[in-house]
């Protein structure tokens, strides 16, 4: 296999950047940005998933490459699914900035280096890779909540999220340079080498460990670092709080697993004391909080934000079974982050498609009746948060089936029970929208939600909720790809 | 006195609790942003002194080259929404930002 093949989803991302940032500051006429951008995604995406599915050898790479990035198919995995959640955030964007008077192409760049920054971070074996990816990755995104700059709520949740994100990555770097002060080495492997051998510096590497875990849990969203979850996802435009919700936290997942299963995957940090007790902690407080939180918001975005922690929790479920049985909880991880990709994307992308200029659904009441006036226009709804309840044959069920199964298979059953519990919790949640949207009738004189119209959109839904029944439908094509991934992580 | 690995570390961590202090305690946005560069300062002093006692390659250096380049990316990123803030509110003042809550 070519080595310009593994890197040209890398590349496709920076020259496309590179070259909307110039077609949009020379052209005149209004250009169909969001089309090029979203193609220019979904080609790179297409590549990392001919790539794996291709398999074969290994690409011979320079050192420069191999050393700081890894190209195995755990990688191309996620360049699937963020490409995935990226792609349709775009097209989301090409209908709601229009619709709403937002269109400025800085959008698209931003989105195409963040998501060229969360690529390096699925790929990073090296600490430096990994701080620069992830830094790469939340720049654009702090700019992206601020998009609406006139609007106070933007700006304020991009503040919130700057301040608190920076800190967990100056949180996160110390806990690295005390990995390499414990070990004297900044690569995974290196790391996990030495404490195998238990030359390390243990009280370092201890430390160090819980710093990183702090400083990722931040990323992912993890009660207790979740508070700048609501306000951002709230304050930024729709399509930006879609891409946030799936692209940002599937790398963010991608790494962190990486750095637990091959840095610190050596059973003397696996122990009572290692991270699989801390994250297990950290998924039940996650699984439990998110979901009871969400269900008394009245906005139904600050909902979906919620539900998007709850969701990390259930990941966070399999990354803790991992530490027991290794690749099939892994392979889980991954499965759930591909079917929760497309799901939030569905539900977030009904989400727009709610609302058009000045007529946009916020609350749950704007909802009232919508399913019976547009039909057509809550179906997408219905299905995003079927697929997110866990509602078989969507790809949510099997995504919490996998997950939740990891876990008893790993002997952690308290945990899988913790974890059906609260999503039985979610389904009130979620069950409300459709109620909302069927069984109720507006009242007089209330401001109706009217559904946007726009192909952009539309291509977004279609495309979305293809894939959550593709997922649902025939799973095992998708999880046996998944389970190849994770086995060659762990070598 | 020859200065080992332990000095070094006791300096950095001493300069990431003054910056993870000031950040928690102060609520002026500008002085949390200057605290974190402070505690991305303290990581560079580890970095580089590791590196001392780890010659074989430079990691630690050139890592400490890249804290360099993307804090300064960062402080730019954040003073641009400081400033879109400040236009909007007319303080910088974290507390007083709260249109989120209500």
């Amino acid at each position: 296999m070519s080595m310009w093949l593994v890197i040209a989803p890398l590349l496709l991302m920076l020259v496309s950047g590179l070259f909307i940032m110039l077609v949009d500051a020379f052209a005149k006429e209004r250009a169909e940005l969001a089309l090029v951008t979203s193609v220019a995604i979904a080609v790179a995406g297409a590549i990392s998933l001919g790539v794996l599915v291709q398999g074969g050898a290994p690409a011979d790479m320079p050192e420069v490459l191999t050393r700081y990035l890894a190209s195995d198919p755990f990688a191309h995995f996620f360049d699937v699914a963020i490409c995935a959640g990226a792609s349709l955030s775009v097209l989301l964007a090409g209908g709601y900035l229009r619709e709403h008077g937002l269109e400025r192409g800085e959008f698209y760049v931003l989105v195409l280096f963040s998501c060229f920054g969360a690529m390096i971070l699925a790929r990073a074996i090296d600490l430096l890779s990994l701080f620069v990816g992830l830094e790469t990755m939340s720049l654009g995104v702090y700019a992206m909540i601020a998009f609406r700059r006139t609007s106070a709520r933007a700006v304020e949740g991009a503040m919130k999220y700057f301040l608190l994100g920076s800190f967990a990555a100056a949180i996160l770097l110390f806990g690295s340079a005390l990995l390499y002060a414990g070990t004297g080495h900044t690569d995974f492997v290196g790391i996990g080498e030495m404490i195998a051998s238990g030359d390390a510096e243990n009280r370092l590497v201890l430390v160090g460990m819980l710093m990183v875990v702090v400083g990722l849990a931040f990323k992912v969203s993890a009660v207790p670092f979740h508070m700048w979850t609501p306000d951002a996802y709230e304050g930024a435009v729709t399509p930006a709080t879609t891409f946030m919700s799936v692209s940002v936290k599937a790398a963010a997942f991608a790494v962190f697993v990486r750095v637990c299963m091959v840095a610190l995957g050596d059973e003397s940090v696996m122990t009572a004391s290692g991270w699989p007790t801390a994250i297990a902690g950290l998924a039940v407080l996650t699984m439990v909080y998110g979901n009871v939180a969400a269900i008394v918001q009245k906005s139904i975005k600050r909902m979906l934000a919620y539900s998007s922690i709850a969701h990390a929790g259930y990941v966070m479920v399999g990354l803790v079974a991992a530490a027991e049985i290794g690749a099939p909880a892994i392979s889980a991880v991954l499965f759930y982050l591909l079917a929760y990709t497309v799901s939030n994307a569905l539900a977030f992308g009904s989400l727009v498609v709610m609302g058009s200029r000045g007529k946009e659904a916020v609350h749950y009441d704007d909802l009232r009746g919508v399913g019976r006036r547009h039909p057509m226009a809550a179906l997408p709804f219905v299905i995003g948060v079927l697929s997110l309840m866990g509602f078989p044959p969507t790809a949510g069920f099997f995504g919490k089936y996998y997950v939740f199964n990891a876990a008893v298979q790993a002997g952690d059953v308290w945990l899988a029970i913790v974890g059906v519990l609260a999503s039985a919790v979610g389904a009130y949640y979620y069950l409300r929208v459709i109620v909302v949207m069927f069984m109720q009738e507006p009242e007089e004189d209330q401001v109706l939600a009217v559904p946007m119209k726009s192909g952009y959109v539309a291509t977004a839904l279609a495309a979305s909720g293809a894939a959550v029944m593709a997922l649902g439908m025939m799973p095992g094509w998708f999880l046996d790809v998944a389970i190849e991934a994770a086995r060659q992580l762990l070598g | 006195m020859e200065i080992g690995l332990g000095e070094y570390l006791a300096l950095a961590s001493l300069l990431f609790g003054i910056g993870a202090t000031g950040f928690l305690t102060r609520r002026n946005a500008l002085i949390q942003l200057m605290s974190i560069e402070i505690m991305l300062n303290s990581v560079n002093v580890v970095l580089v002194a590791v590196n001392r006692f780890h010659p074989e390659n430079h990691a630690g250096q050139i890592f400490s080259f890249f804290v360099i380049a993307v804090a300064a990316a960062e402080a730019a990123v954040g003073l641009a929404i400081l400033i879109a803030l400040y236009r909007l509110k007319k303080t910088i003042e974290t507390d007083k930002a709260d249109v989120l809550r209500h």
